[in-house]
């Protein structure tokens, strides 16, 4: 540490700083001594998230499917993919159902999430036990819900059939019929993920003061308009966070499908980006077409969290 | 923001009034909930015990009962998921074990220690979490396959090595792939820990003449042993419960080197349909390590969760 | 032997836009201990970071016992700094604390290093903290562990920010006397940051006041106190704080909207050609009596008759709020100190005595001093 201290002293108040001195400053800032630090993971994560979408693009630019490696010469290399894509009915059609999901998924979650957080933060008795069951869902992989759901929706024995006929209904065929089946996935997603909702909101709310609660009710507010006017409100930034995750996990959502049935297709009008995009790479080996479907993807995702980043950094709050 | 019940049991009227109809209400909606939440499991892990006959005969909520009780269908089920067991978690913990290092390197070097442009690292790293999987998994495949065929070149290695097999080679791919992939999650969660810290220990330490590394060894990975807790836990139950990559980077569920999720979705299926004994109990056998962190860290669990989003 | 000598030339530095120090220069002596003060968000604090280490100057030169230290890290530097929040590494116990900036110091063995640290800690009185974590410290002993860990290395120059501001008030005045004391004892050069003035003046050898970025003065307390340069200076120390007058120069006479001042002939030369004045006088140089049976055209020209707004009552003093008769704003125009035993009527009038040896004069515009007080029969504390 110390060795350097001779050399420094030969610099004399008046004198210009040398270089040396300069290059060695650097050379011991914090920028460059802890470069390490964040560098080595910057380089592994940067070369598998950038590096990757990079290829991936490349990959869409050529026409390589089936055993042929693709050819990035240049000549090769053209949009046709992308149009093809998009004028693929598989497309469209999957692109609606992702987007009805994305809707209908994000909008109950964060809905019934709120709901939870409010009635636990009622000073319920062991609200930390409740909360723990509520939040169970999210800590099994997709393939187990999967399978605990491909029971409940099972059309002789599942329970969801034996309450429609217990109600004296006809017994629903939640998976098999291409107009439900979409409505039943986002209702087994929702179970397992407005749990998360509840975690964050009610984050949110422990972390506002008591007194603003207190001081609505010397204003005489009822609790539900302390709710609806004060406190909600408050809780936008929760909101936010909690919707760009939900938001982004229907974009990708693959494993729930994929296990719901253990094959390449999904069940009848569930058909997703994620999972047609898979199908194509793997089943049928379309390198490029599956590696465009995976690029509109990524724009999508991005889409959502551009403006949710910039949102963040105008707040400060990255 | 929860409000206090202290004052309650003052006026033992209004209480008794107030209790009967706010509060009846709301515990009722809260033990709906539970059991809105508990069913599916709950009929998986009855569904588990009985016999074929009791699974048809009997309603799916219902514990078996006399004849229709076994142990049968777990017995075959681990049987079926044992060599998968060893597999998912030779995977899982070092990729866990990998992350969670780097991340807190990065976290601190991006956090505890200031230097212009960093922010722009930052969105880097947030990007990386959002990034839906599937815009790297047609490059992913075709890497570890054909550009840079690691398990094939450890297979010999693995060979002599003892309790793994040559096979085991095909997990050290995704073991990799889920360590660069759990940096930028793991990477946000320390970050939030790091902010909360006061900066004037770093700048203590610097005075106090020692260099970054050391002020990383001596003084920021022992101040942030409880949330090495929190980073662990969810990660290992993010790359336990994982499906995508184990699905795109080992070739089937009949490979001996398949992790837990990937042979699930085929146990107990048949020509004839699915033994729906024989699959609830290998769910539930799947989910028994995840489910045993989470009820003996649910507080560290949902913290992760929190702060790093699903 | 330590040359602990500071020196600051034309030091500045900027976040972005905002400029935090704006060319400072500031020379601070061997074993001197200087009190930077001031309001917060002056630069005080970055003017200290800078001496760390721990901010990069944007411009200027900072010289510690002759060597330059802009292109220093802060550990080649010999400081050692105590820190408002103290910094202590709560893993570790009292005795590691104190150890660790040891470890990094050549020629000690690792006997020695133990010794020193024991040695410290029994000149501080914390021997059977040693084996303590910081958490289980009250805040007076974390405060005297801090102070250890930075004697204990034996540094050319202490800097302090803030270190007695999360403390008491009863425990702040025994530490601000205890840090007197090692100072004098340890002879080390110390810059101490703090936005306290009664710190600023009881503690220091010499107080530099900072505002806006910009140094205001430097100097002794007593001089800053009776000889401030500037309106800035002057409002800053003292407690209650001078009272300040706006009003013209008009022919050596002050004119306010309520009062008129004649100026003496000292005086009178000092702000000649000043339209705008200020007229500043202290709380304590402002005589008060009763006016029962004073008639105005009794009064002396450097009388006036006054109304008693409100008074507050401290036991040893009173601190009287004084309107002029006339004057409906809700402002106060002066408050006045007098003594404990001097008792006046809320809402009385009152005679109001201002010497002329006791005022002072501002420029109306650029807030510099024209003319300080008397001290003394004929002494004359002149502004340089």
């Amino acid at each position: 540490m110390d060795t350097h201290e001779t050399a420094e002293a030969t610099t004399t108040p008046t004198e210009e700083v040398d270089w040396e001195t300069k290059l060695r400053y650097f050379l011991n800032s914090d920028f460059v001594r802890s470069s390490p630090f964040w560098g080595i993971p910057f380089l592994i994560m940067g070369a598998a998230v950038y590096g990757g979408m990079g290829f991936n693009v490349a990959i869409s630019l050529t026409d390589a499917r089936g055993l042929t490696p693709p050819d990035y010469s240049l000549g090769n290399l053209d949009l046709e993919m992308y149009t093809q894509v998009l004028g693929s009915n598989a497309f469209l059609q999957a692109t609606q159902n992702n987007l009805v999901l994305l809707v209908t998924f994000t909008t109950v979650c964060l809905v019934l999430g709120l709901f939870l957080a409010v009635l636990i933060d009622q000073g319920i008795r062991y609200d930390d036990k409740v909360q723990t069951i509520y939040l169970l869902p999210m800590s099994l992989s997709f393939v187990v819900t999967a399978q605990m759901w491909l029971w409940m929706f099972n059309n002789n024995n599942g329970l969801l059939n034996i309450i429609v006929t217990a109600f004296g209904f006809e017994p629903v065929n939640w998976i098999g019929d291409p107009s439900i089946a979409l409505g039943s996935i986002i209702f087994a997603l929702i179970w397992q993920f407005s749990g998360y909702t509840m975690v964050v909101y009610l984050a949110g709310l422990r972390s506002l003061p008591d007194d603003q609660f207190e001081a609505a009710r010397v204003d005489g507010a009822s609790t539900v308009k302390t709710y609806l006017r004060i406190i909600i409100p408050q809780l936008k930034e929760s909101s936010v966070s909690a919707a760009v995750v939900l938001m982004v996990f229907a974009l990708k959502a693959f494993t729930f499908l994929y296990a719901l049935t253990g094959r390449y297709r999904p069940p009848n009008g569930t058909d997703i980006l994620a999972t047609l995009m898979v199908r194509e790479a793997f089943k049928f080996g379309k390198w490029a077409y599956a590696a465009t479907i995976a690029t509109y993807l990524m724009v999508l995702a991005l889409g959502v969290i551009a403006p949710y980043l910039y949102y963040q950094y105008r707040q400060g709050s990255l | 923001m929860s409000q206090s019940t202290s004052d309650s049991g003052i006026d033992v009227a209004s209480f008794v009034e107030e209790f009967n109809l706010a509060r009846i209400g709301q515990y009722v909606l809260v033990i709906l909930f539970i059991g809105f939440f508990l069913a599916p499991l709950e009929t998986g892990i009855m569904t588990a015990l009985k016999t074929n006959e009791a699974v048809a005969r009997t309603i799916p909520l219902a514990p078996p009962t006399g004849e229709g009780f076994t142990w049968g269908n777990l017995q075959f089920a681990l049987e079926q998921l044992s060599g998968a067991f060893f597999n998912s978690l030779f995977m899982a913990i070092p990729a866990t074990i990998g992350s969670v290092l780097f991340g807190s390197m990065a976290a601190y070097g991006l956090t505890m220690v200031r230097w212009r442009g960093q922010m722009l690292f930052l969105i880097l790293f947030l990007i990386g979490i959002f990034l839906p999987y599937q815009a790297v998994l047609v490059p992913l495949a075709r890497f570890w396959n054909n550009i840079f065929p690691l398990a094939s070149m450890l297979a010999p290695t693995f060979e002599t090595l003892p309790v793994v097999q040559d096979f085991h080679s095909n997990l050290v791919p995704l073991m990799i792939t889920h360590i660069a992939y759990g940096i930028p999650i793991c990477t946000i969660l320390f970050r939030s820990y790091y902010q909360s810290l006061p900066s004037s220990l770093v700048e203590a330490a610097k005075i106090d003449g020692a260099s970054i590394s050391k002020i990383y060894r001596r003084i920021v990975l022992p101040i942030s042993k409880p949330m090495f807790g929190v980073v662990f836990i969810y990660q290992f139950t993010q790359i336990y419960n994982e499906f995508l990559f184990a699905f795109t980077l080992i070739t089937g569920s009949d490979t001996p080197e398949a992790v837990v999720t990937l042979i699930l979705p085929a146990v107990g299926a048949s020509t004839s349909g699915i033994d729906f004994g024989i699959r609830m109990s290998a769910a539930f056998l799947a989910a028994i390590p995840t489910l045993i962190i989470y009820v003996a860290f649910a507080e560290q669990f949902a913290k992760g969760l929190r702060t790093g989003g699903g | 032997m330590t040359m602990g000598e500071i020196v600051i030339e034309n030091l500045t530095k900027e976040f972005g836009e905002t400029t935090a120090v704006d060319d400072l220069s500031l020379d601070i002596a061997d074993s001197e201990f200087l009190v930077l003060v001031g309001p917060s968000g002056c630069g005080k604090s970055t003017t200290l970071r800078c001496l760390a280490g721990l901010e990069t100057p944007t411009a200027g030169d900072i010289y510690i016992a002759g060597d330059h230290m802009n292109y220093r890290v802060p550990q080649n530097r010999d400081i050692a700094m105590v820190f408002q929040d103290y910094a202590l590494y709560p893993h570790m116990t009292v005795r590691a604390n104190m150890r660790f900036g040891l470890e990094e110091e050549e020629g000690y063995t690792k006997a020695e290093r133990e010794a020193r640290v024991e040695e410290i800690a029994e000149t501080l009185g914390i021997s059977e903290l040693l084996d303590r974590k910081p958490d289980e410290l009250s805040g007076g002993q974390q405060q005297r562990v801090a102070l250890g860990r930075a004697i204990v290395r034996d540094p050319e120059v202490f800097l302090m920010d803030e270190p007695l501001s999360n403390l008491d008030a009863k425990l702040r005045a025994e530490m601000r006397t205890e840090l007197q004391q090692l100072q004098h004892r340890f002879d080390v050069t110390t810059v101490y940051v703090t936005h306290n003035q009664t710190e600023a003046m009881t503690m220091s050898d010499r107080v530099a006041v900072m505002d806006d970025g910009h140094l205001q003065q430097v100097g002794p307390p007593l001089e800053l106190y009776h000889a401030p340069e500037n309106r800035f200076v002057a409002g800053f120390i003292g407690e209650p704080m001078m009272n300040f007058v706006e009003g013209r120069n008009e022919g050596g006479r002050f004119v306010g909207t309520y009062v008129e001042y004649p100026f003496d002939a000292t005086i009178r030369d000092a702000v000649d050609g000043a339209d705008d004045v200020v007229l500043g006088v202290r709380p304590e140089d402002i005589a008060v009596s009763t006016a029962d049976g004073v008639d105005e055209s009794d009064l002396g020209a450097h009388e006036f008759l006054m109304h008693v707004s409100v008074i507050e009552p401290h036991g040893d003093q009173n601190v009287l709020h004084l309107n002029h008769p006339d004057d409906t704003a809700e402002d106060d125009l002066l408050h006045a100190l007098t003594g404990g035993t001097d008792i006046f009527e809320q809402g009385s009038e009152v005679v109001v005595t201002i010497d002329p040896s006791h005022v002072h004069v501002f420029d109306g515009e650029s807030g510099d001093a024209l003319h300080n007080r008397r001290i003394g029969p004929e002494a004359e504390v002149t502004n340089v």
